[in-house]
């Protein structure tokens, strides 16, 4: 059998299908317009607008869910803010940060908000620092791709039986150094995971995962805490203050599926 | 210690009792009256119901609720009552049973009221005023200071009361205690001209939304809270006053919030409508280093109170060293707008704590008088002080001010204008430096801390908030690389062995070659081509042979084969094979004697022997 009449059987054979394939992704679009990160954004910063933070904090929050986006988060921050819910906002203003740390709005913001709710900010150890720098997203693929471009760099000409240039090491000795220089802020990105901020007013900090336990002391929204580990609907956080367990919803993490990780 | 020990005593009663009416008692359908309880105890010791035993017909909301102190000898004696709102939609007698209230831990008995609703009540049912919460505008923006004013109507006879304890309720708002004002005017109501008592304060919105606010106080007779200003006829009742709890009907205000679009250098928060005088400095002739007083006036033109409006902070210039003046105060007073009348009106000013005579009559307005709005309602200064640095210095820097008008909806620019001056030369004290580097972080610190606006944009977007590290997927795509490199270095170290090992490759094109003329001999078996049958034969066994000989496999001939075969085979039928085939081939390639190659199609069974005893040798 020819090739030409092969294809054109498998055509035949295969028509639905491929019309099918064809016309899916114009009814994803169609259905994706309704609800797209782009209209909801919009339609949330009418509803801010308007003054109508309520709904504009929902509207908001739904592109995020599509899409996180840090000009998003931020103007959901300034809706929650709005809405006096100081530990929501300032939550999304972190996950602004981590997502773009070059968000100054989102920066400032946050500044406002702990400066007028006499909030202290997470404290930062040294590597943490490093990766607030870039955004997170950043960090994974500078270090891999700086990693293989070394590795590349010093084994291809060898492998190719060519001789190495001397811009061939010294890009493999450049690309090492960045490679070692963004393991610290490897690491910070994952510890920064793990930060989270009190949601509601008067959180007990309790001493034991259980609703009848002895409350330490109470969180106000917005205040940093640390996420150790979880028992049942409980995690165990350190804050500057103590360490003790709170109710998970009580509790917003920078990035939200870490606790799972590590719970 | 002395001042405390002289303030009178208040007196807890051992037996508190409480009493219940509606005011008014007679209403018509659908008119509100109040439900009023009042208590001889403190407000903290009544332990007051959720809902009271009111009958169903009666719509009964809650109302406004306070304490007040009554002058009971030489003791005070706590009054503390409870306002319901309650409204009846049909005629009827309406009875809220007597119901039992803890009060001081006891049990005392609130006794029974009778509201009345009939279709026309008689007249002059009313005997205490109403409150009236009024404001010049409800849609507000967030900081914008609005005038309130509280009014309590004379009733008739020109008997007109006092508002003690008066005070707003509500939230998202503040209230100006400080420029509170109260006075006593003629008003006109149905065509009937009465003294009421005003009382005027100023509301700042402090947050966005519907804000309702409503006002409360207590009837205070003849005792005034601070000095006021009496206007017109009026009767002030003497004696003891009767301190009955009043509320005014709630309004919602729209709160917005500033829009961050247009927003001008400068703003601090002003909301009104303001204009800014030329400013004065107190010489125009300076020397390097000298400080010179620089003083600008704001007139507000506006409807709005002039409240605390802020300076523009110091503008960072190179030539200049700009302070902020913190000790602006006000060259009139700060106070909400009134309306002004005219001279030929008496005016009375009652000062705190002397109280008028009971009774007395005020002499009354001048039928020629008229009141005119205000044209300025207030005017503050902002003073600075400006060190030149330098004498190239032509004019003091322009301060960026601006403001916003509620009026249009937008901001309006206010800069501070700059004033020519000459500098002369002179000495920069070696301080300054220091003190323009304090100021000059203090303006930035200051300056961070606002609260952004909305972002124009989604911005930088990713996937998931979840870093690609954590992801499943990411171990994989590095896997990638290093799958890829892994390969290269394979492929790498199996060239360098077949470079050491040529043999191999030479059994491989072998294989490959016997192979293919293999496939070529049995097509032309099949299809009885005995010269192709005999061609392929003998470049097969040419072929599977050379590996074993450092030569051409086409100069291989049939004694080069046969070594390769076992020894059995060597004299054999295969022997007798590979001669006759080289025979055939030879005599038809170099004989002039003909051959003939379809005798050796038999013979391919025994052929395909010998070819796979060479393949296996390969």
């Amino acid at each position: 059998m020819k090739t030409a009449d092969m294809g054109l059987w498998l055509l035949a054979f295969r028509l639905p299908s491929a019309i099918g394939l064809l016309l899916a992704p114009s009814f994803l679009s169609l259905a994706a317009l309704a609800a797209s990160p782009d209209t909801l954004f919009q339609a949330g910063a009418t509803a801010y607008r308007a003054a109508d933070y309520t709904q504009a904090a929902e509207a908001f929050r739904q592109s995020v869910t599509l899409q996180p986006a840090s000009g998003t988060l931020q103007d959901l921050g300034n809706a929650e803010w709005q809405r006096h819910r100081t530990g929501e906002a300032i939550l999304a203003w972190e996950q602004a940060l981590w997502l773009d740390p070059f968000n100054d709005a989102a920066r400032q913001n946050l500044r406002f908000a702990r400066k007028t709710a006499q909030l202290e900010a997470p404290e930062l150890a040294w590597y943490e620092v490093i990766s607030t720098w870039l955004p997170v997203n950043w960090w994974a693929w500078i270090a891999g791709g700086s990693l293989w471009l070394a590795v590349g760099m010093g084994a291809l000409p060898g492998l190719l039986r060519r001789r190495k240039a001397t811009w061939q090491q010294a890009t493999a000795a450049l690309a090492l150094m960045v490679f070692l220089l963004s393991i610290p802020a490897l690491f910070g990105v994952q510890t920064r995971a793990r930060i989270g901020f009190a949601l509601q007013k008067d959180t007990p900090l309790r001493l034991t995962p259980t609703l009848e336990a002895q409350t330490l002391t109470r969180l106000a929204p917005g205040d940093p805490a640390r996420w150790l580990r979880s028992r049942g609907r409980y995690v165990l956080i350190r804050t500057s203050r103590a360490v003790g367990w709170v109710e998970q919803d009580q509790l917003g993490l920078t990035c939200p599926k870490a606790g799972k990780r590590i719970g | 210690m002395s001042l405390m020990t002289s303030q009178p005593q208040i007196a807890i009663a051992a037996n508190p009792t409480a009493t219940a009416a509606f005011d008014p008692p007679i209403v018509r359908p659908g008119e509100q009256a109040f439900y009023r309880v009042v208590f001889n105890a403190l407000e903290e010791s009544i332990e007051w119901p959720g809902k009271v035993p009111a009958p169903a017909q009666l719509e009964i909301r809650p109302g406004a609720h306070g304490q007040i102190l009554q002058m009971a000898g030489a003791s005070l004696e706590p009054r503390t009552s409870f306002n319901h709102r309650v409204r009846a939609a049909n005629v009827g007698m309406f009875t809220v049973p007597e119901y039992v209230v803890k009060v001081y831990g006891k049990p005392v008995t609130v006794p029974a009221a009778l509201l009345e609703v009939v279709a026309a009540p008689p007249a002059g049912v009313r005997t205490t005023p109403r409150l009236m919460l009024e404001l010049p505008v409800t849609n507000l923006y967030v900081g914008q200071a609005v005038s309130v004013r509280l009014a309590m109507p004379g009733l008739a006879g020109g008997i007109v009361q006092g508002l003690g304890q008066p005070q707003l309720t509500g939230q998202g708002f503040l209230v100006d205690l400080g420029g509170a004002r109260q006075r006593i005017e003629m008003t006109t109501t149905a065509g009937v001209s009465l003294p009421a008592f005003f009382y005027e304060t100023t509301l700042t919105p402090v947050m966005t939304g519907k804000l309702t606010v409503s006002a409360q106080g207590f009837t205070a007779g003849n005792r005034f809270s601070g000095p006021i200003v009496i206007t017109g006829s009026a009767t002030i009742p003497g004696g003891p006053p009767q301190y009955t709890l009043l509320e005014s009907d709630p309004v919602e205000l729209h709160v917005r919030a500033l829009p961050t679009e247009g927003e001008l250098p400068g703003f601090t928060g002003g909301i009104g409508r303001f204009a800014v005088g030329p400013p004065q400095l107190v010489t125009n002739v300076l020397h390097v280093g000298d400080p010179v007083r620089l003083t600008v006036t704001i007139t507000n033109h506006g409807d709005g109170p002039l409240a605390r409006l802020v300076a523009p902070p110091p503008p960072q210039v190179p030539d200049w060293q700009v302070f902020a003046a913190h000790d602006f105060t006000p060259a009139q007073p700060v106070l909400p707008p009134r309306a002004v009348v005219q001279p030929d009106v008496r005016t009375f000013i009652v000062e705190a704590g002397r109280q008028p005579t009971g009774g007395r009559a005020v002499p009354p307005v001048q039928p020629g008088a008229r009141t005119v709005p205000e044209a300025v309602q207030g005017v503050v200064a902002f003073n600075y002080t400006l060190i030149p640095l330098t004498e190239a210095a032509r004019a003091t820097p322009p301060i960026p001010f601006s403001c916003f008008d509620p009026d249009t909806g937008s901001y309006a620019d206010l800069t501070i204008p700059s004033v020519p001056v000459t500098v002369l030369p002179g000495t920069v004290p070696a301080d300054l430096q220091a003190l323009t580097q304090a100021a000059s972080t203090a303006g930035e610190a200051e300056k961070e801390l606002i609260l952004h606006g909305l972002a124009a944009s989604r911005g930088r977007t990713a996937a998931s908030l979840v870093p690609p590290q954590q992801q499943a997927w990411f171990p994989f795509i590095q896997l990638a690389p290093a799958a890829a490199f892994f390969g290269l270095w394979n492929w790498d170290r199996r060239r360098r062995y077949l470079e050491q090992h040529p043999d191999v490759v030479l059994r491989r094109r072998a294989r490959r070659a016997l192979r293919r003329q293999w496939r070529i001999l049995r097509r032309a078996a099949q299809t009885a081509d005995a010269p192709r049958f005999a061609a392929a034969a003998v470049s097969a066994l040419r072929v599977a042979c050379a590996p074993h000989y450092p030569a051409e496999p086409r100069a291989l001939v049939g004694a080069d084969v046969l070594p390769l075969l076992p020894e059995p085979d060597r004299t054999g039928r295969a022997g007798e094979v590979v001669h006759r085939f080289f025979e055939v081939t030879d005599a038809s390639n170099f004989s002039t004697a003909s051959t003939n190659p379809a005798e050796l199609l038999p013979l391919q069974s025994y052929l395909e022997r010998v070819l796979q005893q060479l393949e296996d040798r390969l």
